[in-house]
């Protein structure tokens, strides 16, 4: 039985005066309110030895329940897919995917564990165009405990350098995407053939931030099978629409809007990057749910099945984590150099494993790498995500 | 079921507001390290793409030339002093001055901008100077590799401001920095710029809470502008033997009071 | 840690000089060493007697223009003595182009230096001849607790091919450390005087003395006086260092200069060292004047000075024991990655306190400089830093080399000084300072010391 949290009078910092009345107010509907809430909640979550899970099943137009309340800190999911359709869940702060899990298959269960700071969630339930459901997440004792560590200051300059990595990373994006979009234009396939990885790469150096702005990744990166008509869903954009067009259709026909789309969206997504406020938490579990991912979906199912260049796009990805894992380090050692250390052995297995791919000529196509082989990376990216899951409980859910 | 709804959006609206957007100072600073990091990389990059075209016309042997462009190269250097500084080595053999050794210009270790300008200025002339200016360029080529590679410390960045006047109050404002050629204001330009551009960055940090100090610091940078503006020309500056006495103690006061302000700025920013 | 001294029944553990003090004031001195009655009386002593931690802030009432620190010893004074409140080094070019002429001149500064540290009347000549004394204490000269000590620079050695082999071993000029800004014209010298005094007066009429009488052999070079910051008087509080110019106190991790046998192994070159015999009971001396940038540092946040230090400001004490004392000594083995302590502050770098070997320890005897103003329109203030070691490379050199890049370096500039031997002492009043020496070289003996 989860203990019953206790909410603080703490006021935001920067301006207690207009909430502190209505903190007041407030606290005492909140210990009503929060007793309700856990019983009502008490009633979804399944008691587990490791804590309560709560249980989320997905059905063709909603969920069940569609509404949950869980105490912050480390909370265990199981989502049971009872629709016809192989289909994702999320859980989204605004438009900033906080967890996910992919490629559910009809019928099939899948175990997610977020760390979750108090706040409120939305979540999605099956198919993209389904309406949302809500999380709201709870002070717990844990998080408050987490409150009080000391403060990041150590992780400001590695943060700053990542962030610049990831604004050059943008930079080149955009200018790269630019380029693919004029030679769209200007109706050269080959060129715009050509021109296809150039912006590709940099994306996928960002994979880890990148892909939890839903709403643009869902303009960027969608995946054909998430939507409802597939390939011919109007909302089948970005690279994998333009990837189709350039490699299996091999015609540029009504292709332009889509790039110029497409230019316009990373532009956007260079703006969101700056603005973006990471903390090493976040980059943390960000780089163990892109592992997670690419061992539970990605590396088996592969994601580009026109160009089939998934091991470049694996190694950019790759790249883009172990930048993220190298900047941290040095702050790190001190506070986890055996959980470092493993992470570090694990992502090393994991670029061999993709390095010992290449060819002369660079990587070959996709559909040339048999099941054994895909099974034994996603092996070592699962590994390597389990290593990061470890080290991200020491830096808590911050 | 509806008053279950209220409650919980409710109870959320207060949980989000009072809990989930504690953000801590230290994490806001973030963007501004990261901003300066990406300022102090173009800033490199100019200052070799400028130092590639300095040596270039000093071993051309075009007097002319190098003269015109030794005090535009070494601004991008003055505006990021404090981060050049990190590395010791490479500050000591690109701008160290005649002083700083035993044996005065004569010192073979003295070498670096000021050597090439020494040549320059009291000889007229570029003889001898082709090794130095190929260190020069090497020296600056290293030291943008080794700060690309490198995370900057938070407060060598917030810091780097006060240093900045630190160095225009114990070495600068007399004209012994550039004493060959009195470029000096040109040097001063680029330490300002390199200060207020950190000011600049931190500003939306304390706007709120430091309004009386953010004034006073903009007060001393705006007679700082007043006054170096006097000197100008074309896209940099007269001789420093034209500063006149009146407007030298201008300087030197204004320095001084920034040095003092922005001594303060870690603490108000919350780094220690 | 540092070694106690055998002669500590009085006092015993590090933070009770206090009590020492107090019991053999009770004797009637105020000298750590409790043989101290037995050493004064007898001139002829084989070791002068240190009195107090050499460091210590001189305190308002505790001296007297009678003080008189004995000239005559096995080893010059002014190494092991007491600082007092002030110093100076003076450094000269020596025209002697012969081993009379060097006789002659260390004769004639043994003669003068005996003199005006024991005091008596000032000579006086016939008023139509230009005093022979400068006046300046009056007719009287009292001693003030004077010491004159007498050192030699590697130039007075390597200029003369008949004093090149005598050379102690370790002496050589002043090298450029990364940091340094050497300004020659205060640099190096064949020939330097250390003169301390209770007063700035003291200190000054004995130069002014010795140059008048020496003038045709000694060409003044560079001079830095300094002083240290004297306490007010009665405070009852127990002895602490005297603070520098950048507020801190300065000699907390001195050498005990009581241990006499910690003082034969640190400071004083004994006839085991690789060195010629004549330098038993020498010591080699390290004068560095370092400019502080004041301004700098008097805007820059406390926690960071003693950051930089490795020390709190007011008290003294070590930061991982900040309700110690200033003497306490920091455990830096249960601080492994500096989190206490960083790994580069000032008091890490120079002692990292790793035992056996690897300590290199100084006699420090600093004083504070303040000259004028720099053409910036900036204080030119700083340390005139002085220290004693038996071996110039394991002692200060070493510890340099451990302290180049530290953090402290933004507000430093080491800018003149440079690298001496203190002669051994003029035993008695037939002997001389220097004697050994010159004895070498008349026997043309050979440089090893067995």
């Amino acid at each position: 039985m989860p203990m019953r949290a206790t909410f603080r009078n703490a006021p935001a910092p920067g301006g207690p005066s207009r909430l502190m009345p209505l903190a007041v107010v407030g606290s005492a509907l909140l210990a009503v309110a929060s007793g309700v809430l856990f019983y009502y909640a008490s009633r979804t979550a399944i008691r587990s030895p490791a804590g309560p899970v709560y249980r989320v099943t997905v059905r063709e137009k909603s969920c069940d329940p569609n509404s949950l309340v869980a105490p912050a800190g480390r909370v265990a999911f199981e989502i049971y897919n009872a629709s016809n359709r192989t289909l994702e869940w999320e859980i989204l702060d605004g438009v900033m995917v906080v967890e996910e899990r992919e490629n559910i298959a009809p019928g099939f269960r899948s175990a997610l564990t977020a760390r979750l700071r108090p706040g409120r969630y939305e979540i999605t339930c099956g198919l993209l165009s389904n309406p949302r459901g809500s999380l709201v997440v709870e002070a717990s004792a844990e998080s408050e405990a987490e409150r009080q560590k000391p403060p990041l200051k150590a992780f400001i300059g590695p943060l700053a350098e990542y962030r610049v990595y990831l604004v050059q990373q943008s930079s080149t994006l955009i200018k790269e995407a630019a380029r693919l979009a004029a030679a769209i234009r200007a109706g050269d396939t080959d060129e715009a053939r050509l021109r296809y990885v150039a912006p590709l790469l940099p994306y996928r150096r960002m994979d880890i931030v990148a892909g939890r702005f839903s709403d643009l990744k869902n303009r960027i990166d969608p995946v054909a099978d998430y939507l409802e008509k597939r390939e011919d869903d109007p909302a089948f954009s970005g690279f994998h629409r333009i990837e189709r067009a350039l490699f299996a259709k091999r015609s540029l026909d009504g292709l332009q809007p889509v790039a110029d789309a497409l230019a316009a969206d990373v532009a956007a997504l260079g703006a969101r990057i700056r603005a973006l406020r990471l903390s090493p938490g976040d980059i943390c579990s960000s780089v163990e749910r892109q592992a997670r991912l690419f061992a539970e979906s990605q590396i088996v199912k592969g994601e580009s099945p026109y160009a089939r260049n998934e091991l470049v796009e694996f190694e950019a990805s790759l790249q883009g984590m172990g930048k993220a894992l190298d900047l941290l380090s040095p702050v790190l050692q001190g506070l986890a150099a055996p959980a470092l250390a493993l992470v570090q052995e694990r992502r090393s297995v994991a670029a061999s494993g993709l390095e010992s791919l290449k060819r002369a000529g660079g990587y070959p196509a996709y559909d040339e790498v048999g099941s054994p082989t895909r099974d034994k990376l996603a092996g070592d990216f699962r590994a390597f995500a389990e290593a990061v899951a470890k080290l991200g409980v020491l830096l808590g859910p911050e | 079921m509806k008053s279950m709804r209220f409650l919980t959006a409710l109870a959320a609206a207060l949980i989000s507001a009072g809990l989930a957007r504690a953000e801590t100072v230290t994490l806001d600073l973030v963007g501004p390290i990261s901003d300066y990091k990406i300022y102090v990389s173009e800033k490199l990059d100019k200052l070799v793409e400028d130092t590639k075209a300095f040596t270039g016309a000093v071993k051309a042997g075009d007097v002319a030339r190098a003269k015109a462009l030794f005090a535009p190269t070494r601004q991008s250097y003055e505006a990021i002093e404090p981060i050049a500084e990190l590395f010791s080595d490479l500050d000591s053999a690109i701008d160290s001055r005649a002083d700083d050794h035993e044996k005065a210009e004569a010192d073979p270790s003295f070498t670096g901008f000021h050597r090439i300008e020494f040549g320059l200025w009291t000889k007229n002339s570029t003889d001898g100077l082709n090794s130095f200016a190929d260190k020069l360029l090497n020296d600056v080529t290293e030291l943008r590799k080794r700060i690309v590679d490198l995370p900057l410390p938070p407060e060598k960045v917030v810091g780097g401001a006060a240093a900045l006047m630190e160095e225009v109050a114990a070495t600068k404002i007399s004209g012994e920095e550039d004493r060959y050629s009195h470029t000096d204001l040109w040097d001063f330009r680029g330490n300002f710029d390199g200060a207020y551009k950190i000011v600049e960055l931190v500003r939306p940090l304390i706007a709120q809470k430091e309004e009386d100090f953010l004034k006073g610091v903009d007060d001393n940078f705006n007679r700082i502008n007043a006054t170096l503006s006097k000197y100008k020309e074309g896209e940099g500056y007269v001789s420093y033997e034209k500063l006149s006495e009146a407007d030298r103690k201008v300087l030197a006061a204004a320095v001084n009071k920034l040095a003092e302000d922005l001594s303060t700025l870690r603490a108000k920013l919350g780094l220690d | 840690m540092r070694s106690r001294s055998r002669h500590s029944e009085a006092g015993g553990s590090v933070g009770n000089n206090h009590g020492r003090r107090v019991f053999l004031k009770a004797l009637g001195f105020a000298a750590a060493c409790p043989f101290a009655r037995a050493a004064a009386a007898n001139a002829d002593s084989e070791r002068p007697e240190p009195r107090g931690r050499v460091t210590d802030a001189p305190v308002a009432d505790a001296v007297t223009a009678s003080d008189r620190t004995p000239f005559y010893g096995v080893r010059q004074a002014g190494v092991t003595t007491a600082r007092p409140a002030n110093g100076m080094i003076a450094s000269f070019d020596v025209v002697a182009e012969s081993i009379d002429g060097l006789e002659r001149l260390f004769r004639r500064l043994t003669e003068r230096a005996a003199f005006l540290t024991s005091g008596g009347l000032a000579p006086v000549a016939d008023p139509r001849l230009p005093p022979p004394d400068s006046g300046l204490l009056g007719p009287i000269i009292r001693p003030d607790a004077l010491t004159v000590t007498l050192s030699l620079g590697a130039s007075l050695f390597d200029d003369r091919p008949w004093l090149t082999a005598h050379k102690p071993r370790r002496l050589s000029r002043m090298a450029r450390f990364p940091n340094d800004a050497l300004n020659r014209r205060i640099c190096h010298g064949d020939l330097a005087l250390q003169i301390c005094a209770n007063t700035r007066d003291a200190a000054l009429h004995a130069l002014r003395d010795i140059i008048k009488h020496c003038s045709d052999q000694l060409v003044l070079k560079w001079k830095q006086e300094g002083d240290v910051p004297v306490l007010a008087p009665g405070s009852g509080a127990p002895a602490e260092s005297a603070r520098n110019f950048l507020g801190f106190r300065d000699g907390s991790a001195n050498p005990d200069a009581s241990d006499l046998d910690l003082m034969d192994r640190l400071v004083w070159v004994g006839p085991a060292r690789d060195e010629p015999r004549w330098a038993t009971g020498g010591s080699y001396q390290v004068v560095r004047i370092i400019r502080n940038f004041v301004e700098r540092w008097d805007r820059t946040p406390l926690r960071e000075q003693e950051r930089i230090m490795g020390r709190a400001k007011m008290s003294g004490a070590p930061l991982d024991k900040p309700d110690a004392g200033e003497f306490a000594v920091p455990d830096y083995a249960s601080d492994p990655l500096g989190k206490l302590t960083t790994l580069d502050a000032h008091i890490r770098l120079a002692n990292p306190r790793s035992g056996g070997d690897k300590e290199s320890l100084i006699l420090r005897r600093p004083f504070n400089y303040s000259n004028g103003v720099t053409n910036a329109g900036q204080l030119d203030q700083g340390l005139l830093f002085i220290c004693y070691q038996a071996d110039l490379e394991k002692g200060f050199i070493a510890i340099q080399n451990r302290l180049n890049g530290e953090p402290l370096e933004e507000y430093i500039k080491p800018v003149g000084g440079g690298y001496f031997f203190a002669l051994p002492g003029a035993r008695d009043v037939s002997d001389y300072l220097g004697s050994a020496l010159i004895a070498a070289v008349r026997e043309g003996s050979s440089r090893t010391s067995h």
